[in-house]
């Protein structure tokens, strides 16, 4: 399932690189979910 | 302020919160990888090289040894491949002698402004050709144009000579101008392009120097 | 804009500190334009100046004039923002007028040295006083520390007037990202013999100038024009700004990737890259979108109470909203066209590069840059309502028709290099230069000089209207 190395030496960001976008995406999750936290927050803040 | 907005997406406080987030977060990561990057763009020692280790940018003694661009089934795209010794200016340069020759080619490189008419790794102007595998030209093979102009008998020497005087070898209408390099410093100029060409460029220029001849396009 | 120095109708030091730097600005504009034209005529005529004033030397000046003259128009930009935003005098006027003359002094000897001595010996004496050799970077190492010391001063005084005055959310952009700015200079301060670490390190400064900071630089100066040309509410402008933020640096930081695939460094910048780049764009449309929705908002509020302009500043508003639509075509499309590391692989350092450069420069921050010029002149001379005269109109037309051509003569130039010198014959120096004399590539540069020369037309109106505009309206 986890493919080879590809590049010159391993590295944790090359072992993210899975395929097709999956180092990208994985960055582009990790930076856009906690957003979800910040938004509900907020939301209770202007209920009360 | 003004009154409360009335639902999280035209709320100020929303908005500069996620940014505030995001762009930390984001600078937090490239960080992250640039310790990661630098790591791997560090260069390589004389060890290495003896060692057969593949460094991304290797040790400056690189110049001692034959190099090579070929294509590389595990990588999917060409790569340096470092060969056996061969001289360099009649000689093997010891990693002090190669270390100051590379430190001389660098300077030499920025102080002549090479980056304002050719580009280096494909980066610069896009008045003259790119200097990322020019070592590897086959313009300066035994049976290239370059040598029998320049009336040299090695790669290096041909080179160095017509960074010496390049406007008495014009090879097109566009010339490169005599920029008062000296016979130092364009030793240490053929050092800094050998070693150049022998960093790993993942793949970039595709085809260098695979296709001979001219073009059909007019 | 010369009689602006005496029938001067601004209140404030830190305005009139404004005023003198974008007359330099728009001096070093115009020798951008004569360096740019030279080096144009060079691609079609070598021998022109050659071994005199070569190809190295005017394409020098001509992008060291580009960041220079923009970096002039910016801080002038901010000193005539202060007193608007902050409600107050800007803190330390005296100081910043000497930081001018000290600034204005060492550009002067930079572009002397660059003109005159050109090049110098492989030793470090000429990185520390002929040039550094680094494209955009090229200022020596003694000019660096100076635009570090007076760039300290700058930060000085708009930080103690933040700090002193009204806190809007504008100004907290403006200083955030100003910080990140002036902190991003001092990473092309350093020589190494590592190529590789050069440029992984000279892009952290020319990336995260152009594709992040000034981006966002130019989303503030957009928020703070619309809110005084056309008196957009600014709790509206202030949230766009946020999310223009967001956006801008969320793709842009890490977009930074797009440099990366083909310096040393390792593959998986390929993939980090191509999609933060990617995404850079949609900011700019979003920004291309708030512009004119408020502009629609606030002209139809005026005609709903029977008035007829919402725009107090026509030439300002036209620059404004071409800046709009010039980011998003120059740095947006063009930059997306081979942000693409599939697609970079054969474009990467063509004439592509150069189409795109052009385009977006102009597009993104000439613009905006010039409309603030526009903004200082209304208020140097107290035009209440300054309407386009027909000068200005002309200079627009021509500036942007002619970067536009300019712009699509050097796409064509580059499909051509791109195709023939490195899909077809690998990109060699040979190869080079049979793409370079093919008819389509020579036809393409004759076409881009014809247009060179229209943009310069172009600026000289300009002049000639920012002269004249003020003393004429003024008087009507």
């Amino acid at each position: 399932m986890i493919e080879p190395f590809t590049d010159v030496v391993p590295s944790f960001f090359g072992l993210l690189n899975q395929g097709p976008l999956t180092l990208t995406i994985f960055l582009h999750t990790i930076i856009i979910l906690p957003m979800f936290w910040i938004y509900f927050s907020e939301k209770k803040k202007l209920n009360k | 302020m003004a009154e409360q907005p009335k639902s999280v997406w035209s709320s100020i406080s929303f908005w500069r919160r996620s940014a505030a987030w995001v762009t930390g977060f984001a600078v937090v990561l490239l960080i992250w990888l640039t310790f990661d990057t630098i790591g791997q763009i560090t260069m390589g020692t004389d060890a290495d090289l003896q060692n057969g280790v593949t460094k991304r940018v290797p040790a400056p003694t690189v110049i001692n040894y034959n190099i090579k661009y070929e294509m590389n089934e595990k990588r999917g795209h060409e790569a340096p491949v470092i060969g056996e010794k061969e001289s360099f200016f009649g000689k093997e340069w010891s990693v002090d002698e190669a270390a100051a020759l590379l430190h001389l080619g660098k300077l030499t490189s920025q102080a002549k402004n090479c980056m304002n008419c050719h580009t280096l790794l494909g980066n610069g102007a896009y008045y003259a050709p790119d200097l990322t595998k020019a070592w590897l030209d086959p313009a300066w093979n035994n049976d290239g144009p370059m040598m029998g102009m320049t009336g040299k008998s090695t790669r290096e020497e041909a080179m160095a000579e017509f960074l010496m005087h390049p406007s008495k070898y014009p090879t097109h209408a566009r010339m490169m101008p005599d920029l008062g390099i000296t016979a130092e410093e364009a030793k240490g100029l053929v050092a800094f392009l050998k070693h150049m060409s022998s960093i790993d460029t993942n793949g970039f220029p595709r085809n260098f120097g695979k296709e001979q001849g001219g073009t059909y396009a007019k | 804009m010369l009689n602006s120095i005496k029938a001067n109708k601004l209140q404030f030091e830190s305005q009139k500190i404004g005023m003198m730097y974008f007359r330099v600005a728009i001096i070093l504009f115009g020798a951008q334009l004569l360096m740019g034209l030279i080096a144009a005529i060079q691609f079609l005529y070598p021998s022109f100046l050659f071994e005199l004033f070569d190809f190295s030397v005017a394409r020098m000046v001509h992008i060291n004039a580009l960041v220079v003259w923009m970096l002039y128009a910016m801080i002038g930009s901010v000193y005539y923002m202060i007193p608007d935003e902050t409600g107050r005098e800007v803190i330390g006027a005296g100081i910043a007028k000497l930081a001018f003359w000290v600034l204005t002094a060492a550009v002067t000897v930079v572009v002397l040295v660059y003109i005159f001595v050109q090049v110098g010996s492989g030793t470090e004496m000429t990185i520390w006083l002929i040039n550094e050799g680094r494209e955009y970077l090229e200022a020596p190492r003694w000019a660096d520390i100076g635009i570090v010391v007076v760039v300290l001063v700058f930060y000085f005084n708009v930080f103690a007037t933040y700090l002193k005055g009204e806190r809007t959310g504008v100004m907290t952009v403006m200083v955030a990202n100003l910080f990140a700015l002036a902190g991003l200079y001092l990473c092309g301060m350093f020589f190494t013999d590592n190529i590789s670490i050069d440029q992984y390190w000279w892009w952290w400064v020319i990336h995260l100038w152009v594709e992040a900071t000034w981006e966002v630089f130019v989303g503030t100066l957009a928020a703070y024009a619309l809110i005084k040309i056309i008196g957009a509410k600014r709790e509206i402008v202030e949230m766009w700004l946020w999310i223009e933020v967001l956006m801008l640096f969320g793709s842009g930081v890490l977009g930074l990737g797009h440099h990366y695939f083909w310096i040393g460094t390792p593959e998986y910048w390929w993939e980090i890259g191509a999609l933060f780049s990617a995404l850079e764009p949609v900011p700019l449309v979003a920004m291309f979108v708030h512009v004119l929705y408020d502009w629609g908002k606030e002209q139809g509020q005026v005609e709903a109470e029977g008035g007829a302009h919402a725009i107090n500043n026509g030439p300002a508003m036209a620059w404004i909203v071409t800046n709009a639509f010039g980011n998003f075509l120059g740095a947006g499309i063009w930059g997306f066209f081979h942000t693409l590391p599939q697609v970079n692989i054969y474009t990467h350092g063509t004439q592509f590069t150069s189409a795109h450069g052009h385009l977006s420069f102009f597009g993104a921050y000439a613009t905006i840059l010039i409309g603030m010029m526009y903004l200082g002149l209304q208020g140097a001379y107290g035009i209440k309502n300054m309407r386009a005269t027909k000068l200005s109109k002309w200079a627009i037309f021509m500036l942007v028709f002619g970067v536009l051509g300019m712009a699509v003569s050097l796409t064509i130039a580059g499909y051509e290099q791109v195709l023939v010198e490195r899909a077809e014959l690998g990109a060699t120096w040979e190869a080079f230069f049979t793409a370079q004399n093919l008819i389509w590539y020579v036809q393409a540069q004759g076409w881009r000089l014809v247009m060179g020369v229209v943009t310069f037309v172009g600026f000289a109106l300009l002049v000639v209207d920012l002269l004249t505009i003020g003393k004429k309206e003024a008087g009507e």
